[in-house]
């Protein structure tokens, strides 16, 4: 057999590795796709094909729920929750990363001991924090115990966001600042913190997403009133209707929406900057 | 001159609230579980005397050591499958396509279900597992069988399809991260060289990407090891895995046997996240 030469086998690499990416993503939104589609089924419908009709019957079910299965108070607790930890992870996150380019004693240990925060699972972390609560007598609340555990979580994250920014970010501008005799607290308003925004953007929508999507953290955390994950999988054990497939498809888009908004965001600001420049 | 002075206490201060903050949330309350697990009695009070009985109890009985033994092989057999597919669409996304434009739309395509609902995205796993599910009915349309398969819902190979699509994308950030980092000079100087394709990527490009493949590695195997979620939303109760025997306990009240368990999964991940270690320096990659 003819050996192949090297430019045609790069290509068939290409086109194996590419046709295998396709595959996966299909892999991956399938499921999702699917889930948007039979949140519409009609009323008849059951939890998979066939849908029996398309219609918004279990949008107006969720509107309407009684005490058991109303979504709407889970969703607002959620939403807040995750507004307070996307706050509380900018602030946090912001001063940790200032902290360590100030280069104080043992700061090796601090960046690992955040690092931790990523590699602890979320069940062992949230069933010792409950027990710690319970040792301490402390009520578990949705809006304390809860929020402490979500915050351990999304801090890492944004702080690692931060310490990136800060590693490709133009120490001269700061320098003139202070060169030209502003304080170092004006310095950073003034010139640090419009430089680092992206970065503090994206810290807050880690800070948002990942406590609007945790699960087992508030599982152990969480006391009587539900936040959403919690009140859907509740609703799994339940019974599984095509309402769950409703308010996954209304929180996914939400999702989305978010995410969308921010590199939104990101891009005016980028264009900003460079009509600036040009 | 920066905004922060090196070495000054202003520095140390700043670090005081997110460092006392993730001690007590994290460190406190995992070293805890370790002291729980080691009270005898049954009464929930701090003065209960220690004692390993706990772990002779949890190690007396075969069920809970073979459930130690399959969720290992399970997660060994999510880390194969999302690494190599990982490091594919990785090295696919990075190297092969030339667009920049295909480029940000395929790795958007890839990378923004990370930002939707790990649970949901199980969940809507379910209705194409089932006995009428989306498979199922495909494979029956399509000829392949007359009846459908009951293997998909409440079985291991449904929770692995599900985790595949869950996790790959962590197997590949990194890798994706570490192969952008490599300058593009270095490739073309071996291919000078007249070394081939397939020689330039096992001595330059993979040994230089290791760092990414490991650090995915080990998010994967973390995530799995302690993915109690998607095990029962996919396996219903017929499958377990060690993190959903902690959750078992914890339901019926026995603290105990929850606080063991918990602490057999931290060994198995302190382990594999030891091991990892010794294969790469971690702290090379912030350099």
């Amino acid at each position: 057999m003819r050996a192949l030469d090297y430019r045609t086998r790069s290509r068939i690499t290409a086109w194996v590795l590419g046709a295998l990416t396709l595959a996966f993503l299909a892999y991956q939104w399938l499921p999702i796709f699917t889930l948007g589609v039979l949140s519409f089924a009609g009323p008849t419908g059951g939890t998979t094909f066939p849908m029996n009709g398309t219609s918004f019957h279990w949008y107006q079910e969720l509107w309407r729920a009684t005490v058991m299965n109303d979504f709407k108070p889970p969703l607002l607790r959620s939403t807040l929750l995750a507004l307070a930890c996307s706050a509380t992870t900018v602030v946090l996150s912001v001063m940790a990363a200032q902290a360590m380019r100030g280069q104080f004693r043992g700061h090796g240990w601090f960046f690992y001991l955040l690092l931790l925060g990523i590699m602890a699972p979320g069940i062992l972390v949230g069933f010792g924090f409950a027990i710690m609560m319970r040792l301490l007598g402390v009520e578990l609340s949705w809006d304390t115990t809860t929020f402490l555990t979500h915050v351990s979580w999304t801090l890492p994250f944004g702080f690692l966001t931060m310490l990136a920014i800060f590693n490709r970010f133009d120490k001269k501008l700061e320098e003139a600042a202070l060169t030209l005799g502003a304080s170092r607290i004006v310095a950073f308003r003034r010139v640090t913190f419009p430089l680092i925004l992206p970065g503090v953007i994206g810290a807050g929508l880690f800070g948002f997403s990942l406590s609007y999507d945790e699960f087992p953290r508030s599982m152990f955390t969480t006391g009587p009133d539900m936040t959403l994950p919690l009140a859907v999988m509740a609703q799994l054990d339940r019974q599984l209707t095509p309402e769950i497939y409703a308010v996954g498809t209304a929180t996914t888009f939400f999702s989305l929406f978010a995410v969308t908004m921010c590199t939104f965001a990101f891009w005016a600001m980028r264009r900003q900057v460079q009509g600036r420049n040009s | 001159m920066s905004t922060i002075r090196v070495r000054s206490p202003a520095s140390y201060w700043l670090a005081v609230p997110a460092a006392v903050w993730m001690l007590g949330v994290v460190v406190v309350p995992i070293v805890l579980l370790v002291w729980v697990s080691l009270w005898s009695g049954r009464a929930f009070s701090p003065a209960s005397p220690l004692t390993f009985d706990n772990y002779a109890k949890f190690f007396a009985n075969p069920t809970y050591i073979k459930l130690i033994g399959s969720t290992v092989v399970h997660t060994a057999t999510l880390m194969a499958v999302t690494g190599v597919l990982g490091y594919c669409i990785a090295y696919f996304l990075v190297v092969k396509v030339r667009s920049p434009r295909w480029r940000l739309v395929l790795f958007l395509a890839f990378i923004v279900p990370f930002w939707t609902s790990t649970l949901i995205r199980a969940i809507a796993w379910v209705p194409f597992l089932g006995v009428n599910g989306v498979i199922n009915q495909t494979l029956m349309f399509v000829g392949v069988t007359q009846s459908p398969i009951e293997a998909f819902l409440y079985s291991r190979a449904g929770i692995t399809m599900a985790q595949v699509s869950l996790y790959t994308m962590l197997a590949a950030g990194p890798v994706v991260y570490m192969l952008n980092s490599i300058p593009p000079q270095l490739r073309e100087a071996a291919m000078t060289l007249k070394a081939a394709p397939f020689t330039v990527f096992r001595r330059i490009i993979f040994p230089l990407t290791l760092p990414g493949v490991v650090i995915g590695q080990v998010l994967v195997f973390l995530n799995v090891m302690s993915d109690f979620a998607t095990v029962a939303t996919i396996g219903g109760n017929k499958h377990a895995l060690l993190s959903n025997l902690v959750m078992l306990f914890y339901e019926s009240s026995q603290i105990r046997g929850a606080s063991v368990v918990a602490v057999m999964l931290m060994l198995c991940m302190l382990v594999g996240v030891v091991v990892a270690l010794r294969v790469v320096d971690i702290r090379r990659l912030g350099a």
